[in-house]
């Protein structure tokens, strides 16, 4: 059994089948004995250049451990699939399960936006009401403050995480307070 | 005689400890890449060899994938 690095794009009009087609392939593997190590879906992401006039594809990517026959199977699949516009399947000397560049990069942004949704949602219910977030927010300040405190006294070891962990809901908080301040 | 101050060109991949170059880490493939989209010579750049053949086929598969693009002249 050899270790095998796939990457294939799928059409962005075919991409709600991306996840029957992964369990699809993933059943070629199993079938007999083989792996899958790492499985990621990058999503739709924009061509560098356009591929048949299309602009968007949907990435996916595997890593997986089968035998020869397996891998044939694999690229036949991919080959006699309409859907599926270009396949790259590189030998690797080993198993790799860490998350690749690019699905980190997409988790940071996704975390990006969440904080982004989160911080216009409490721009919203401050317009809504305008006295109780303040006070919700007067009120988890020292939680926070006191939080961020204590640990640091105990562990210094984790104090870095913590307290970058603690700051940011205070700075967030904090121009809240100045507005309860100015009214 | 004009004066050339060339500074001392080093490989950024042994200094900043690569053992491998992964074809999805686009952010360190495009550092090694002209505006145009070509790759730069290890010649300009100061990669070692053992690298710039790395580098070399890192661009290439990701080339191939649509993650960096073969040129600046594609038409969208």
């Amino acid at each position: 059994m050899r270790h095998y690095e796939v990457v294939f794009l799928v059409h962005p009009d075919q991409s709600e089948q991306v996840p029957a087609m992964t369990a699809r392939y993933r059943g070629v593997v199993e079938e007999k004995g083989g792996k899958v190590h790492r499985l990621e879906d990058w999503g739709r992401r924009q061509l560098a250049y356009p591929i048949n006039k299309i602009h968007k594809a949907h990435y996916v990517l595997m890593n997986i451990e089968c035998d020869g026959a397996s891998l044939e199977e694999l690229k036949t699949l991919f080959k006699f699939n309409d859907a599926v516009l270009r396949d790259l399947v590189l030998s690797r000397k080993d198993a790799i399960t860490d998350p690749s560049p690019i699905a980190q990069a997409k988790e940071e942004q996704s975390d990006r936006e969440t904080q982004r949704a989160r911080r216009s949602d409490s721009y919203t219910s401050e317009n809504k009401r305008p006295e109780t977030p303040a006070v919700e927010a007067a009120a988890e300040t020292p939680a926070v403050e006191a939080a961020a405190e204590t640990p640091a006294v105990e562990a210094a070891a984790e104090t870095p995480a913590v307290e970058a962990a603690a700051e940011t809901p205070a700075v967030e908080a904090a121009p809240e307070d100045d507005v309860e301040v100015e009214k | 005689m004009a004066k050339f101050v060339r500074r001392r060109r080093f490989c950024k991949f042994t200094a900043e400890g690569f053992t491998s170059i992964d074809y999805k880490d686009l952010a360190t493939l495009r550092g090694s890449l002209t505006e145009n989209g070509k790759i730069v010579p290890s010649r300009i750049s100061g990669t070692k060899v053992h690298f710039q053949r790395q580098l070399s086929t890192a661009i290439k598969h990701a080339r191939y994938l649509a993650l960096i693009p073969f040129c600046d002249a594609h038409k969208g």
